[in-house]
């Protein structure tokens, strides 16, 4: 660029401003990484538990309430211990002591779930589980397995992605999900890093054998949703995995 | 100035306890240490049963139930010592205005504070009722000090009793006790794992979701009437979302992409630090939750996580892989001021920064490859391991008074939960049932 009169800086700079966003959306799909901006549609409650969700778009929520301390009087607060104690009236309520919410005092409703979930949105799920397990299973699709404390593709790995890419480009019209899975070992939350890594991992080297990323989505289930649950090396070589679901709906 | 409060400043300063002197710049709370603080010896002669007909079953057990949740509440204060008063052979006061003068015999064994009452079942009542008084004689006054009187329904006998344990904790130190708390948790329901609050103590589970899927890692807003939680929407897309307890209402808070875990409100609530990697990899952002504003904290190569807030809210303690395995560091509530945090060993992740200040627990990985609960000091100058033998420890998250841990473990096969004192003290098992309980956290105190 040959000398600009100074002048247009800002202009240039506010144009830079204006379009980064676009540029770097864009180069990020085409990283491969098309989950990242893929905004989950506003079905609240329908699609899952939460039968009265808010702020369900993607990205920050703009309505949600206040969690910080009400600075009211606070009802639980201890009365001290009186020479001439009057009664007080226990419940268990939320505003009395962290209780469970309800008409206090009755305690008939402690026993009752809290979420107001869809009664039928666990059956739901177990059933599209299964329907993903059995298309998988149908695709012939192969885990890829890690090595403690890795997300680097072995060369086993890479067989076992070979043969994934030519399913997947021989049936185009199928969305294809990668789950990043760990062993015990290790935090939970930890765990999800390194899931996700290693579902990255696998979607990236799918990529490199030529399936269209916009195909590929990934989650990181950590150390949650284990295969086996023995505390075994054998167990846990099983957990470490990249497992490859055909999505079912939405 | 009240008798009382000249009382607490009495107790307090003939216990040689510095409570919280907060220090200008750090976020270190000082406060004698444990070895060093003299517990008060206290008694319970025993809550007897009386009242009117009622059902011999209630009748016979309701005394002694209280009984146990009461002397389980004092013995876990840490405040108090628990004495054995049956081979002293005290008698209680009924109705509880004059001390029994068995109790001079107590109080020549050493014995500061001698607590009792009596409980009744009402059936005339629908539901019955239930009522209990609780009596404080101190010995230093020579005089029964005061007492308690609940009613409630059958529900919140256990209740009464840890209302009373804190009236007794909060006369003795100004502070309000932990026998009230909860603990929120991640329980194994057929294939999904969903949220749960219990009390302190482990008793009344109650679930709070059901998915069908996965909620993970839960944690109290401190107002105690919300828990932020990572959820997954369609089994695809993770969101943090919020629950209100008392109605069951919920919130999506967060949900941009990629991973977001780990939320964390500040003790203030007006920030939700929490990990997301809707910008590659995981890095660490901070909502204002006034003005919903988004403020990105990190910018690294490494996944950064699992952000603990210092008590004065100033300061964040974080997980990072940075510099490899997964290491603490500490930085401002900006984002500002990085530095590392731990050195020893090659995995140190999930902090938690104590309430008073003084110490962050996280899980080390021992050079014989265990996960293992540790301690540091925010300026790094103490640490020490806290837990040992098998199993994989997890999820450390402090009482509200700073002397308890709550935490998971597979030492027993399954995983489930357990506490442990700050010093390493007093390991007990609070879940018993189920495949799989994890994350716990433990409630602000109210």
């Amino acid at each position: 660029m040959k000398k600009l009169p100074t002048i247009y800086l800002p202009l240039i700079f506010g144009i830079l401003i204006a379009v980064m966003p676009a540029c770097s959306k864009k180069a990020l799909q085409s990283g491969g990484d098309p989950q990242t901006f893929q905004e989950p549609t506003t079905k609240s409650g329908i699609t899952r538990g939460g039968g009265n969700r808010e702020g369900t778009r993607g990205g920050v929520s703009p309505n949600f309430p206040d969690t910080a301390f009400s600075s009211g009087e606070n009802s639980n607060s201890l009365r001290g211990i009186d020479r001439d104690p009057s009664e007080e009236r226990l419940n268990g309520d939320v505003g009395s002591d962290g209780g469970f919410g309800g008409n206090g005092g009755s305690g008939n409703n402690r026993d009752r779930l809290m979420a107001k979930s869809d009664p039928g949105a666990a059956a739901r799920q177990l059933a599209e589980i299964r329907s993903e397990q059995l298309a998988s299973a149908a695709a012939g699709l192969r885990d890829v397995f890690f090595a403690y404390d890795s997300f680097s593709i072995t060369e086993e790995g890479r067989h076992a992605l070979s043969n994934n890419a030519e399913w997947i480009k021989s049936n185009p019209n199928t969305q294809l999900k990668i789950e990043g899975h760990c062993d015990e070992r290790g935090t939970s939350a930890y765990n999800l890093v390194l899931g996700e890594k290693r579902a990255k991992a696998v979607r990236n080297y799918l990529v490199e054998l030529g399936v269209a990323p916009n195909h590929l989505s990934v989650v990181s289930y950590g150390k949650e949703r284990p295969f086996c649950t023995e505390h075994t090396e054998s167990c846990y070589s099983q957990n470490r995995r990249g497992h490859l679901v055909v999505r079912i709906g939405e | 100035m009240t008798f009382r409060t000249i009382l607490i400043a009495g107790v307090c300063a003939s216990l040689g306890l510095v409570w919280i002197i907060e220090s200008g710049a750090a976020d270190v709370f000082l406060e004698a240490t444990r070895s060093e603080f003299q517990k008060i010896p206290l008694g319970v002669v025993g809550i007897d049963n009386v009242g009117g007909p009622e059902s011999p079953e209630g009748r016979a057990k309701l005394g002694s139930r209280i009984e146990d949740v009461l002397k389980a509440d004092v013995r876990r204060s840490l405040v108090f010592s628990l004495v054995d008063l049956a081979p002293l052979r005290i008698k209680a006061s009924h109705p509880g205005a004059e001390p029994d003068p068995s109790f001079k015999h107590a109080t020549e064994n050493g014995v500061s504070v001698i607590v009792w009452g009596r409980a009744g079942l009402k059936t005339d009542t629908k539901p019955p009722d239930v009522n209990m008084d609780g009596y404080v004689y101190d010995a230093g006054s020579d005089e029964v000090v005061g007492g308690k009187r609940y009613a409630g329904s059958t529900s919140v006998v256990r209740l009464m009793a840890h209302r009373f344990a804190d009236e007794l904790v909060f006369r003795y130190t100004g502070e309000p006790g932990i026998a009230r708390t909860k603990i929120a948790y991640v329980s194994q329901q057929g294939t999904a794992r969903e949220l749960f609050v219990m009390d302190y103590d482990g008793f009344e589970p109650r679930q709070l979701t059901a998915d069908g899927f996965l909620n993970l890692m839960p944690h109290w807003s401190p107002d105690r009437r919300f828990l932020v939680f990572t959820a997954y929407r369609n089994r695809n897309i993770q969101e943090i979302d919020m629950i209100e307890l008392a109605t069951g209402k919920r919130w999506t808070l967060v949900s941009q992409g990629g991973l977001n875990i780990t939320p964390a409100l500040s003790p203030d609530g007006h920030f939700l630090a929490y990990s997301s990697s809707h910008e590659g990899n995981a890095e660490l952002y901070r909502l204002d939750t006034r003005t919903k504003a988004v403020h990105r904290l990190t910018t690294n190569a490494g996944g950064d996580l699992s952000p603990s807030w210092a008590p004065s809210g100033r300061e964040l303690v974080f997980a990072s892989d940075r510099s490899g395995g997964p290491q603490l560091f500490l930085m401002s509530a900006d984002g500002s001021n990085v530095r590392r945090l731990t050195f020893d060993g090659d995995y140190n992740a999930a902090p938690s920064w104590s309430p008073r200040g003084n110490w962050i627990a996280y899980v080390c990985r021992t050079p014989k490859k265990e996960y293992k609960l540790c301690l540091i000091t925010p300026d790094g100058q103490k640490r020490r391991q806290l837990t040992a033998g098998p199993g994989v420890d997890d999820s450390p998250s402090w009482s509200p008074d700073g002397r308890h841990l709550v935490f998971s473990s597979t030492a027993d096969g399954k995983s489930q939960i357990y506490m442990i004192n700050a010093d390493g003290k007093d390991l007990e098992r609070i879940t018993f049932t189920g495949t799989h309980n994890s994350a716990p956290t433990w409630s602000p105190a109210s």
